[in-house]
This record gives structure tokens, sequence and C-alpha cells, in this order.
């Protein structure tokens, strides 16, 4: 009895945890986005008021960014153009983008809006640089909305799915 | 600066082809090394004192055949690597068509250029680029500073450098603020407050702002700004007794000037060309030499190498020479 009611909490746990994760992947992907959102706002800044070279924008930027993932993007694209072997910031942008994917929530539309703000990274004006940066901004805006919409519905979808499936697993062993 | 301290500074910024090419030059073509030329499709050219050579993958080349090619892509990579990939951040300097460099060196730029309102707004396809390498001449302006300086008044002449182009006329200016500015207390000789402005960042090489060549521990250095209203500025906030400015020539810079002389400050600067009848197109100047404002003009050549003096002409004969161009009043 004491073996089976073990058994049934321990299916319970899982499948609660599982909702769980699930729930933090929703508002991770939301946070990211938001300092995604600022990390660009600032940048504008550093590019708008200061005309501040990209490497050291990059690394100031990175120190105000909350989310650890987040801060490696920028830090990252620092480090490939301070490299001897750089070629431009587009391409350090779009390199990194590729190799910090599986360490971010970001869907593949969320990085498709990054990788577009890569594209004349550095090789415009400054007017036109802003105008860029400001597209990206705005476009992640609307991801941000969406994601934390779709944050506050799926919260509630998951911990109940979590609880239901646990319960329903425990019910069809018993 | 070290003789080849542009190896330090410029070689980084190239791509790696031509990296290697100038590590592999010749250490004396490496030490006499005045401007890197590089167009797009075109074999690396390479001028020194000496001449001009053609640079192969393997120092230098026989003949334009062998010499190393450059592609657009690589000239772009080298903008970008200039402007630490970020063009905004240089886009005021990339309008003139050209950028300060580490160490003092500038980089020209052709390629082409979009306007708005009739004014260039960006330069873009950069089909060439020419690094000019600095070199400091300590001591290059020692034989002029006597006819410059007064020892009795104490006192700088108002002095107009004039030569053709590369003949050493900026070289003469930086030393001459140097010399001025620290002055020599074996001689007799007070340092000075010197005021720099440096529209094209030729004068102090300033890279962020920071001077890269020695102009001497009282000089002050407005760099980036038109000389009329730099030398305004430095005239209320840095007090100078010498106001040193390249190419004085516009009819704004003669009111600064003015203005200048009414606060005891001395001014120093230069104008190409090789006689009157070359710097009579240029109406500021023109009007500044007709009214005698300069008391000294300083004629420069490459006759024996740059900073060759071929005459130096004094109070009432640079009167002369402005309508005459008499050489039999040499000072």
């Amino acid at each position: 009895m004491w073996a089976k009611a073990f058994g049934a909490m321990l299916i319970l746990s899982a499948t609660i945890l599982w909702g769980n994760m699930e729930i933090a992947k929703l508002r991770g992907r939301l946070r990211q986005l938001e300092e995604f959102r600022l990390a660009l706002r600032l940048l504008a800044a550093e590019v708008g008021y200061t005309a501040t070279p990209l490497p050291r924008a990059l690394e100031q930027v990175a120190c105000r960014m909350e989310t650890e993932a987040v801060q490696s993007f920028f830090l990252s694209v620092t480090r490939r153009l301070q490299g001897a072997a750089a070629a431009d910031a587009g391409t350090a942008w779009l390199e990194t983008a590729r190799c910090l994917q599986n360490r971010l929530q970001l869907t593949a539309k969320d990085w498709a809006v990054l990788s577009r703000a890569a594209a004349g990274l550095g090789g415009l004006g400054r007017e036109d640089q802003l105008k860029q940066l400001s597209a990206a901004e705005a476009q992640l805006a609307d991801h941000a909305a969406a994601a934390a919409a779709q944050a506050a519905s799926g919260e509630k979808m998951w911990r109940y799915l979590g609880v239901l499936t646990g319960m329903a697993v425990v019910i069809l062993l018993l | 600066m070290g003789e080849r301290g542009w190896q330090k500074h410029i070689v980084p910024l190239l791509p790696p082809r031509i990296r290697t090419a100038l590590a592999a030059l010749p250490p004396e073509v490496a030490r006499e090394l005045e401007e890197i030329r590089l167009r797009a499709g075109q074999p690396l050219l390479l001028q020194t004192g000496r001449g001009e050579f053609f640079s192969g993958e393997r120092g230098v080349a026989g003949s334009a055949a062998e010499a190393l090619r450059l592609t657009a892509a690589e000239l772009q990579q080298v903008l970008l690597a200039m402007t630490e990939f970020s063009l905004y951040a240089r886009d005021e300097e990339l309008k003139r068509g050209y950028l300060a460099l580490p160490g003092g060196h500038r980089a020209g730029f052709a390629g082409r250029t979009v306007l708005e309102d009739g004014r260039v707004k960006l330069l873009r396809d950069i089909n060439a680029v020419n690094i000019r390498i600095a070199r400091q001449i300590k001591g290059a302006a020692l034989q002029l500073l006597p006819h410059v300086y007064c020892r009795q008044k104490k006192r700088v002449y108002h002095t107009l450098l004039v030569s053709p182009p590369q003949a050493g006329k900026t070289t003469m200016l930086r030393d001459l603020a140097r010399l001025l500015s620290d002055g020599d207390a074996r001689e007799g000789r007070p340092g000075l407050k010197v005021g720099i402005v440096d529209e094209r960042s030729e004068i102090a090489g300033c890279f962020r702002g920071e001077p890269q060549l020695d102009v001497g521990m009282r000089t002050d250095v407005l760099d980036g700004c038109p000389k009329a209203e730099g030398m305004m500025m430095l005239i209320r906030s840095m007090s100078p007794q010498v106001l040193v400015a390249d190419e004085l020539g516009r009819p704004e810079d003669v009111r600064a000037v003015e203005e200048a002389v009414t606060t005891g400050a001395s001014v120093i600067t230069t104008a190409h060309g090789e006689n009157p009848a070359e710097l009579i197109k240029r109406p500021g100047l023109a009007y500044l030499l007709e009214n005698a404002f300069f008391e000294r003009v300083v004629v420069l050549s490459r006759r024996h190498g740059p900073g060759t003096i071929e005459a130096v002409y004094a109070g009432e004969a640079v009167r002369k020479w402005w309508r005459t161009e008499d050489r039999s009043n040499v000072g």
C-alpha cells in the first residue's frame, strides 16, 4: 500500500515538475525577449548619443544584462569582433546566434528577428543604424507581447496539465 | 614614434594577404615607407622617399604583373577594421574622405558617394585606400625657430609656411608647435601655451581625441574641429599664446585670425602652393597677405628632401614677395 502511494507521489511529482518546466520556458522566453529589447535600446543609445564603436558598445550592453545567456550573447559577439579573424559585425552576430541558440528559450521566429538586426550592423551611417536597431526592437516588442499573452494562458494550462496528467497515469496504473 | 611603429598600428587592420606581403618587406623599404596604396583590382603600391614599389606576396615585386592585386571586398574589410566595424562611429570623418588611425597615421578613401541635399552623406563601395604613414621628425624645425621666435620680445611672429604638397609643411608645423610649447631653459626660451586646431587630425595625429604625436607639454589640441570655430573656442577657453592651424584660407578663417590677434595670440599656419600666383586663388589667405598680416613667410620644398627651407621672408620682404615674388630679400 505504502509502495503504491509512494509510486503515485513520484509520478505526480514528475508530471508537476514537467508542467513547471514548460512554464519556466514560457517565462524564460518572455524575459529573454525583454532583455534583448532592452539591449537593442541600449545599443541604439550607444550608437546615437556617444557613437561608441561596436566592440565597446556591445561590451557595455552585456554588462547591463541580467540574464546570463543574453549577457553571454553580447560578450561573445564582442570577443569575435576583437579577434584577428573578424570579417564584419553582422557575421560575428550570426555566428554567435548559431552557437548560443540552444542555450536560450527563443523560438525560430525570434531568432529570425535577431538575425535581421545583424544585417548591415556596423556597416551603416548613424541614422540608418538607429533606424535598423529601432525596427528590430519594435519587432521584438511584438514578439514579447505575444509571448506575454502566451505565458499568461499557458501557465495555467501547463500547471493543470502537469497535475492532471500525473493523476491520469496514477489512476491508469492503479 | 619608432621607425617601424606603423607596423604595430596599421598591419593588424589589414587583410591577411596584405599583412603577409608587408611583413616580407625589406627593412629599408619598411623604414622609409610613406604611403600604402590599395586599389580594387590594381597592384599593391608602396611609396617611399626613394620612389614607388610594387608589393608582391613575398616583399617587393619587380613588376605590376607580379604584384599582389586587391579585391573590393578586401578594401571594404580594411574600412571596417579601421572603423572597429562601426562606420557610424566615424561617419563625420568618412564624409571628409579620411580616417585618423592609431599612432597618428591616416587613411584616405575613395569610392561611391551618397549625397543628401547636395552634400556627401556617406562614402560606400570603397575602391581605393591610401594609408599615409605619420613620421614625426623631432628637431625638423630647429633651423626655422630663430626666424619665427623673437628672443628680445619673447614672442612668436605671425607665420605662414608655404610649399607644394608633401614638402614637409605639416611636419614643420608640428615641430614648431612642440619646440615653442616645450621651450628651452638652456637657451632662455620659455615654454608657451600653444593651441592647435587640427581639423583633419594631421598635426597632432589624434586618435580618439588623444594626440599620438608629440606636440609639446603646453599644447592643447582641438581635434576634428573646423578651423575658424576651433580658433575662437581655443581663444575663449584656453588662452593660447600661439595658435596653430593647417591650411587657413576661407573667409571665416580670416575673421577668426583677426579675433586671435586682438587677444595677443600669434598665428602659425600653412598653405599649399609655391608662389603668390597660386596663393592668390584663396581669397582669405590673399586678404591676410595683402594686409601684411604675416610677419614671416617660409617657403619649403623637397629639393634636399621634405622640409627643405627655400626662403624665409621677413617684415617688408613679405609684402615685396607677395607683390613681386622678389627672392633677393631672403631673411
